[in-house]
């Protein structure tokens, strides 16, 4: 039986690694910037998922799932009672690796911080009773910073991709734990030349990332 | 594979495309046996639905045999003979647990565009371009089926696959139409549109207690055959003034509810409808909505607009005075396949509902293209042609 810190982390670990990995929803383009405080970009995003909290962290015991989740691309380690370092490769390839730590910071409430990135970036994910029997509020908060060289170069000039990758990974949080899956229509067939269909991934990627509008 | 394929605006051809593979631990895989045109294909072929791609597979109200499970089905086995609802729903999430399928929150993996077009997305569809999720459709020979568990059902023996086929979408939406009548018994009930969906609402509401279902269309063969097998009464928009005949069939008061089964191609006899057509064309509105205003003129005092046809974005001068005034039920939606199709198999079974007359024109996949033609002209008395791949 995994204890409740680590299936917190784990839930820490999906958010941030998804959302860290800004290279995946670059190139998108939205009219507002968000918040600015203290120099830090911040987002607030939330979902609800059909399950009661306890459920909602007990997923996170399931080990196969959780793999499903993160894919390939990181890896979680305990440090200590409440802490955990989390390493992920960027899955779009390229090399860009970088490294968060996780903080439980109570029943209710995990906290990451990046500590080694291309984007300096923090957050922290609440988990609150839904009204009725609505199950769930994932609500989570991410500050980072924007602008700079690094990111310039990476294709991050504007400061709206990490808003994107988070909102997408609270909906895939969300499908994994209500069916066990996320759906992906990408490789359906066609009646498209590579060509063709090469542009309607792109496409299909315009219309899969973000969500939320 | 062989596979009907939209190539362009109001262009369909056959193609050899890939077969469909298991992706997912609830996926299926389904060899198609019949594949039906719908009243909703001809928004997306004549381009009133965007985000069609060249090459999309069209197809959604279908029926076959499963020839292969993923490792999470449990409820079917591969040689089952099974009719798929057209909207995709994944049975975890909120709007599946409370039965509003096509509401689901995860089966659209391209949520985007809707979200963006309507504040929300709503439940994918299979066939039904990239704001519906980007599904392959069934004119195919094989189609993937995700979530397996909760769209497929098994078909009662001795049920022909041309007529269980409409299990899938017509029969659904029809009796979802007539279901948001609330009806109790002994009500007058007016159907716009004689297509396959508005003739599957008229029956279901008679099942659901209707004493006088009156249909509404201007094609003389529709309103004959609503006339012959149901037993409804009819009136041609084409010759009759529709407010004034319902007016006066119901003695001054106006049906108690009225099922609009027309969509967004919905056409008129008059200036409106030209201004409507103009504006379409133009792009300055996307949906014609002159049965949807009848429907609200027409319906008495306190009584229920139920939509079921399909509507996109924006309608330009909707009666929205009568309705707030006459304090009307607007009910409408995206039908929610898997909460009425082991019902109406069961009707279907006990001989309440013969759907099978719809198909008047089965054919062989290879003709697809033929049968929209045919389908969208209503040539030959065409209320549905239905594909045959093998
Ligand atoms: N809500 C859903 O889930 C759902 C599912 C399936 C189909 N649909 C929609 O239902 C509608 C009907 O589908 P169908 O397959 O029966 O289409 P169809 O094209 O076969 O039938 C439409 C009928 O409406 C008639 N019509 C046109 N203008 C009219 C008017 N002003 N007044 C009365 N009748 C008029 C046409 O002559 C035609 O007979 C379409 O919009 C389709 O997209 C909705
Ligand atoms: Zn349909
Ligand atoms: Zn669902």
């Amino acid at each position: 039986m995994t204890s409740n810190g680590t299936r917190w982390a784990l839930l820490g670990a999906t958010t941030a690694t998804a959302v860290g990995v800004g290279r995946l929803v670059a190139r998108r383009r939205r009219r507002h910037q968000p918040d600015r405080q203290d120099g830090w970009y911040v987002v607030r995003r939330g979902i609800t998922v059909d399950r009661p909290v306890d459920a909602v962290i007990g997923f996170w015991t399931d080990r196969e799932r959780l793999d499903r989740a993160l894919a390939e691309w990181a890896t979680l380690e305990q440090l200590d009672e409440n802490r955990w370092r989390c390493v992920a490769i960027d899955p779009a390839g390229g090399g860009t690796e970088w490294r968060a730590e996780l903080t439980v910071d109570g029943p209710g409430r995990l906290s990451w911080r990046i500590t080694d990135g291309p984007v300096p970036q923090e957050g922290h994910v609440d988990l609150v009773a839904a009204p009725q029997d609505r199950g769930t509020e994932i609500r989570a908060e991410l500050r980072y910073r924007g602008g700079g060289p690094l990111r310039r170069a990476l294709g991050l000039a504007r400061g709206d991709e990490p808003d994107l990758g988070l909102r997408d990974a609270l909906r895939r949080i969300k499908s994994l734990i209500e069916t066990g899956q996320v759906v992906d229509t990408r490789h359906d067939p066609s009646g498209r030349s590579p060509a063709q269909e090469q542009a309607t991934d792109k496409v299909r990627e315009r219309l899969t990332t973000g969500g939320r509008a | 594979m062989r596979a009907l394929c939209w190539e362009g605006v109001g262009k369909l051809a056959v193609r050899d495309v890939p077969e469909p593979r298991i992706r997912a631990e609830g996926d299926i895989i389904v060899k198609v046996r019949a594949s039906s045109v719908c009243g909703s294909d001809l928004h997306l072929i004549n381009g009133f639905l965007p985000a069609m791609r060249e090459g999309d597979i069209l197809g959604h109200e279908f029926m076959g045999e499963v020839v292969e499970t993923g490792p999470g089905v449990r409820r079917l086995a591969v040689g089952d003979r099974v009719v798929v609802g057209s909207v995709v729903a994944c049975g975890g999430c909120w709007y599946c647990r409370t039965e509003q399928y096509s509401l689901c929150d995860n089966s659209n993996p391209q949520p985007v565009f809707t979200e963006k077009l309507w504040g929300h997305s709503p439940a994918g569809i299979l066939g039904y371009s990239h704001a519906a999720g980007g599904y392959s459709g069934s004119h195919a020979e094989y189609i993937r089926v995700p979530f397996g568990d909760v769209g497929a059902f098994k078909v009662p023996d001795g049920v022909p696959d041309d007529s269980v086929v409409f299990a899938s979408d017509a029969m659904p939406t029809g009796w979802m139409g007539a279901d948001f009548c609330g009806l109790t018994g002994g009500e007058v009930v007016a159907v716009w549109g004689a297509g396959g969906v508005g003739q599957m609402a008229a029956r279901a509401a008679q099942l659901l207690g209707a004493e006088r279902v009156i249909v509404i269309d201007r094609l003389p063969e529709r309103l004959g055959t609503a006339a012959d097998r149901l037993g409804v009464e009819t009136i041609n928009y084409a010759e009759t003034d529709v407010l004034e005949a319902l007016r006066e069939m119901t003695a001054g008061r106006g049906p108690d509810a009225c099922i609009e089964a027309v969509g967004m191609e919905s056409h008129d006899v008059g200036p409106a409808y030209a201004y409507d057509k103009a504006k379409q064309t133009a792009r300055l509105q996307v949906d014609r909505p002159t049965s949807v205003r009848q429907a609200i003129m027409a319906c008495r005092k306190g009584g229920t607009v139920s939509i079921v046809g399909v509507y996109a974005g924006l309608v330009d001068k909707f009666p929205l005075g009568a309705a707030m005034n006459k304090a009307l039920v607007l009910r409408m939606g995206q039908m929610h396949a898997q909460r009425y199709i082991p019902m109406l198999l069961d009707r279907i079974a006990a001989g309440e509902i013969d759907p099978g007359y719809l198909a008047t024109h089965p054919m062989p996949l290879e003709q697809g293209a033929r049968g929209y033609e045919m389908f969208e002209k209503k040539e030959d008395g065409c209320l549905r042609s239905v594909l045959h791949p093998a």
